[in-house]
């Protein structure tokens, strides 16, 4: 059976395409949904329910033009139509992800790391940053369990907001609770492998501890600020030209997520 | 009396011009900001003699942005006609000038293009201005029923150091103006999800008073889906869509039409409009819905001069009148008089032709994307436009003449063209350091500090990036690749540039240059150049001078087009880029579009391994008109600006294309600003690898050691290959010149016989540095 994707869009979001089409090319069933159709706002034969599928993504964009903050206006109506819905959807152990914009707007609703309290502050830069980043997968995640752990890929971001940061004074205790429960899930590093070790720009935001992504305590609720979804064919990489790949790092990674999402069908 | 106020329960005056002298005109024409000739006025003061009545403000205000030269294109019509229109090319054009042009691209597939300026906007509020022209731009391409795939941004500033207390009164320091413009362009396109991939920015004194924002967007459509602006038939109802009207952006296209003054700040603030990508991206999604679900007759976008120019324009093109309630536009002022509502260049607005039985499809669509919809108007035989406002008539006249503005044949001054010898200037002692001073100049300097702002691989579509070469040291590539359909390998390459010095020297030979360059750039990494846009933007029309340069320019591009077959498919005139502090340098933007049949066998310009051998394609000649090392280290323009044989270039981009497309090349760089030398040190220094080069045996009439390092002439491009594929290569260039000039080492040193031995770290921090040390950052 295919399984069925679910890519969530609001105005604004406006990496629902590629995303839908990274699910398509691994061998889903992906659509492309707006919160309105999930919440019934809408006329009859556009509604959806969210059990029909088996796996929900946040996408990349500028939610309601993040005016306010990266990911805020998006969460808050989450927060208010969708929050119980998507909990038990979690709670059955389907996968949720978030990229970019879709990772923000899971931690502003706690579901990210979700044991500690984090927030997506402002790149140390203070400005966007769109560039190829090296990452190394960890964990158990949706997303990295079946990734070749010794692989270092190669994604773009492209954001203003995706320093990871814990609450004051809670630094060393959350790191420490994200570590011990595999939640980081892809951490900056060198194109040899070497930690970023917070070096600008192999570590584009000053991310602590480089962390590029996290998971919940099960795995099953992940988020990324890079976009594999934009490295898709090998030709999307900055540097095809002088290091040919088969694929797309964004494929191998999305590969690997639906065979997470396959096995719990 | 001048003006009578009508007794309505709204704003509503009577202009009295039935009555007026020749200076009482030119007084109506200067106190309502509506920068009509006396001719002009006087031509509606006929017309309106045989109505045997006075116009309403909202009638003169309606011709005051029909007739501006924004819309008009009064003063380059003539000489457009008789030059760039005129191209004949093979290439299967679905439409020429609407508001974007529209060119096959696959079997299925068409793409649409437009390059538009937004410049005296982008001078008085460089982030609004650059923003909303980005936000212009995306719907000119959006209404022919294309989904926009790649922005390009070309900009023009004065120099980034300029001493703040030597700016002219009025004037905002060029370093103010770079960082709005930047953010302005990244804010609204990263918001809107489309990639902006290509671009170019120079500075020059010269647009320190007036700085140029041109923005391009590329599209792609089912050719089924292509979508006209205008009206179906009568009975067709005109649906207004997307943000609300205010008072922002009134007066722009009369604001564009005219020379930037010291008061410009107050007088012309309310002409820049304000950008939302957040209603415009639903916008896109809704109206793209409903062109796909084949429920729209028309679509166009809300530009200059707002709903007066879109109601006439898509009447006048359906072969209808219309008929208006102004009632029905939403507004967000309270107050509007009737005249601002229908002028008012409010952003984010599309207008949509629709047949009333489609009307509720078309609304529902709409809701579900919230983006409001209403009906103002619709269709109707004749060729009348009829406004009303509160159930009075504000407004009725025929279409004929609002749209049949005045064409001026403007004096201009005869191109004499210069065919002595180049310039004689002291030849440098050390070659190194001339390099440095030029690879480390503004215009040539890297632009990281603008692209990483850009999001420029949103879409997941970019086969190619615009900085190109190894992580740490990515150089700047000729052009970017976009792959526009999912599944297919067919890709658009997208380049933008022009040499405005060589223009300024020699409007002929440098507009034909800035075209040539376009397609070196395009065939550099393996396209075939297939259509061009172009943004003219020159100084005051009414100057002789200017109009000669004008006039040389557009015959340099016509020269060069047409002998290439690649036609102008859409194109802007933006006249009257000057300001007390004077006329900016001529400035002839062209936009290249080239196919490339699979992204798979492009090439970029980063040097990709030791023991390859370097070829040089191409002549290099005493052509240092314009040239950037002409500019910095001799302060000086120069005579003779390069030259472009198409006969010799078509062998040249042949050969070349076959080698690219037969794998025999490893990397390819076009020579231009900077020459020879400033090329193959970028190769060089974003590949990672050195070179040992000899240029004693090129080809070319240069004979002088600093001519040939840093001449600009045309037609060249240096070529990386594999030992084992030079014989292969070679046989395809049997009948062009081309010479070996040395080989590529383990070494990060550029060695150019005795004369240039310089390590690629230094040259790579030279070239790097500039643009972030100006915005103050360090690196």
């Amino acid at each position: 059976m295919k399984p069925k994707i679910c890519v969530m869009r609001i105005e604004g979001t406006n990496c629902e395409d590629e995303t839908a089409r990274a699910f398509r090319l691994v061998g889903a069933d992906a659509e492309i949904v707006h919160l309105k159709q999930l919440i019934g706002d809408c006329s009859e034969e556009r509604k959806r329910d969210l059990f029909d599928y088996d796996a929900m993504i946040f996408p990349g964009g500028f939610s309601a033009g993040d005016y306010v903050r990266a990911g805020a206006i998006w969460s808050a109506r989450i927060q208010s139509k969708l929050k119980n819905k998507l909990n038990s959807f979690v709670k059955e152990g389907r996968v949720v992800g978030g990229i970019c914009n879709g990772f923000q707007v899971l931690t502003t609703l706690d579901m990210l790391p979700g044991n500690v309290r984090a927030a997506l502050s402002t790149n140390e830069s203070a400005k966007f940053e769109c560039r190829f980043v090296y990452l190394k997968p960890f964990g158990k995640s949706a997303i990295t369990e079946n990734l070749d752990h010794n692989e270092i890929l190669s994604f773009p971001v492209a954001h203003m907001e995706g320093n990871l940061t814990f609450v004051p004074g809670k630094e060393d205790e959350s790191l420490k609770a994200l570590k011990e429960n595999d939640q980081i899930i892809f951490r900056y590093v060198y194109p040899d492998g070497t930690p970023a070790n917070r070096k600008y720009p192999i570590n584009p935001n000053g991310s602590i501890d480089d962390i590029a992504g996290v998971s919940n305590l099960e795995g099953n609720v992940f988020g990324l600020m890079p976009h594999p979804e934009r490295v898709l064919d090998s030709f999307n990489h900055f540097d095809w030209t002088r290091n040919p790949r088969k694929v797309g790092d964004g494929l191998i990674t999305f590969k690997s997520l639906i065979e997470f999402i396959k096995k719990k069908l | 009396m001048k003006y009578k106020k009508l007794d309505m329960p709204f704003e509503l005056v009577e202009v009295n011009i039935l009555n007026a002298s020749d200076p009482e005109l030119e007084e109506i024409s200067k106190e309502r900001q509506l920068y009509f000739s006396l001719d002009e006025m006087k031509l509606i003061q006929e017309h309106f003699k045989k109505l045997g009545r006075n116009p309403t403000d909202v009638e003169l205000e309606t011709l005051a942005q029909s007739w501006s030269e924004h819309c008009s294109y009064k003063s380059s019509k003539p000489i457009l006609r008789d030059t760039i229109f005129k191209v004949k090319a093979p290439q299967g054009l679905t439409v020429l000038s609407e508001d974007a042009g529209v060119i096959d691209f696959d079997e299925e597939h068409a793409y649409a293009i437009k390059m538009e300026s937004h410049n005296h906007p982008s001078a008085l509020d460089p982030y609004g201005g650059s923003a909303t022209g980005v936000g212009g731009v995306l719907r000119d391409v959006l209404c022919m029923g294309a989904q926009p795939v790649a922005l390009i941004d070309p900009l023009f500033f004065g120099p980034l150091d300029y001493p703040k207390d030597k700016l002219p009164e009025g004037i905002k320091s060029p370093n103010f103006l770079f960082r709005g413009v930047v953010k302005g362009i990244a804010d609204y396109g990263n918001r809107v999800g489309i990639p902006t991939v290509s671009g170019m920015i120079n500075f020059d004194e010269s647009y320190t008073g007036n700085c140029l924002v041109n923005v391009g967007c590329i599209g792609i459509l089912k050719k089924k889906n292509l979508l006209h602006s205008r009206v179906g038939k009568p009975g067709d109802l005109f649906v207004l869509t997307g943000g609300s009207t205010g008072r922002d952006g009134i007066h722009g296209v009369s604001f564009a039409s005219a020379e930037l003054e010291e008061d410009s700040e107050t007088t012309s603030r309310p002409a820049v409009q304000l950008g939302d990508p957040i209603m415009k991206e639903p916008l896109i999604h809704a109206c793209l819905e409903a062109s796909e679900k084949g429920l729209l007759t028309g679509l166009k976008d809300l530009g200059g001069g707002g709903l007066s120019c879109v109601v006439t324009e898509m009447a006048s093109a359906g072969g209808c009148g219309a008929e208006v309630e102004l009632d029905k536009v939403p507004l967000r002022e309270e107050g509007m008089a009737p005249w601002e509502i229908w002028v008012s260049e409010s952003q984010e607005r599309m207008m949509l032709s629709v047949d009333p039985k489609n009307l509720e499809k078309v609304l529902e669509i709409f809701r579900f994307w919230d983006v409001p919809a209403v009906v103002v108007g619709k269709a109707v035989p004749g060729n009348k436009v009829l406004v009303r406002y509160k159930g009075k008539v504000v407004y009725e006249m025929d279409l004929n003449f609002t749209t049949g503005s005045l064409e001026y044949k403007r004096p201009y001054e005869e191109y004499a063209g210069y065919n002595g010898p180049e310039e004689e200037v002291s030849e440098p002692e050390n070659l190194n350091e001339v390099l440095l001073k030029v690879i480390g100049s503004s215009n040539i300097a890297s632009k990281e500090w603008v692209i990483r702002q850009y999001d420029h691989v949103v879409r997941g579509n970019t086969a190619l990036l615009p900085l190109q070469g190894k992580f740490e040291t990515p150089g700047p590539g000729d052009s970017s690749i976009i792959r526009p359909v999912e599944n297919s390998f067919k890709g658009l390459v997208l380049s933008t540039d022009v040499n405005p010095r060589m223009v300024k020297v020699d409007p002929y030979w440098g507009a034909a240059s800035a075209v040539e360059e376009n397609f070196r750039n395009i065939i550099a990494v393996g396209g075939m150049p297939n259509s061009m846009v172009d943004c003219l933007n020159f100084g005051n029309p009414e100057k002789p001078e200017i109009m000669g340069q004008f006039r040389a320019a557009t015959e340099g591009m016509y020269f060069a087009a047409d002998n290439f077959k690649v036609p102008f498919v859409s194109g802007n005139v933006s006249f009257y880029n000057e300001s007390h502090a004077g006329a900016i340098l001529p400035t002839p933007t062209i936009l290249g579009v080239g196919i490339i049949e699979d992204v798979r066998k492009a090439v970029s310009m980063d040097i990709k391994g030791p023991g390859n051998i370097l070829f040089l394609i191409g002549e290099t000649d005493n052509e240092l008109g314009g040239s950037e090392y002409f500019k910095v280290v001799h302060e000086k323009l120069g005579k003779v600006v390069p030259r472009v044989y198409p006969d010799k270039f078509k062998q040249k981009m042949d050969a070349l294309l076959k080698a690219i497309d037969q794998g025999l090349v490893e990397s390819v760089h076009d020579c231009a600003e900077g020459g020879f030398a400033v090329a193959i040190a970028e190769m060089l220094m974003s590949g990672g690898f050195g070179a040992n080069v000899s240029i004693k045996d090129i080809s070319g009439n240069a004979t002088r050691a600093d001519y040939k390092l840093f001449s600009e002439s045309n037609g060249r491009w240096i070529v990386e290959v594999k030992p084992e594929n030079i014989e292969k290569f070679l046989t395809l260039f049997e009948n062009a010149a081309i010479t070996k000039i040395g080989y590529t080492t383990d070494e990060k040193m550029l060695k150019i016989d005795d004369l240039i031995n310089i390590d690629l770290e230094t040259i790579y921090k030279t070239w790097k540095e500039p643009i972030y040390k100006a915005m103050g950052e360090q690196i």
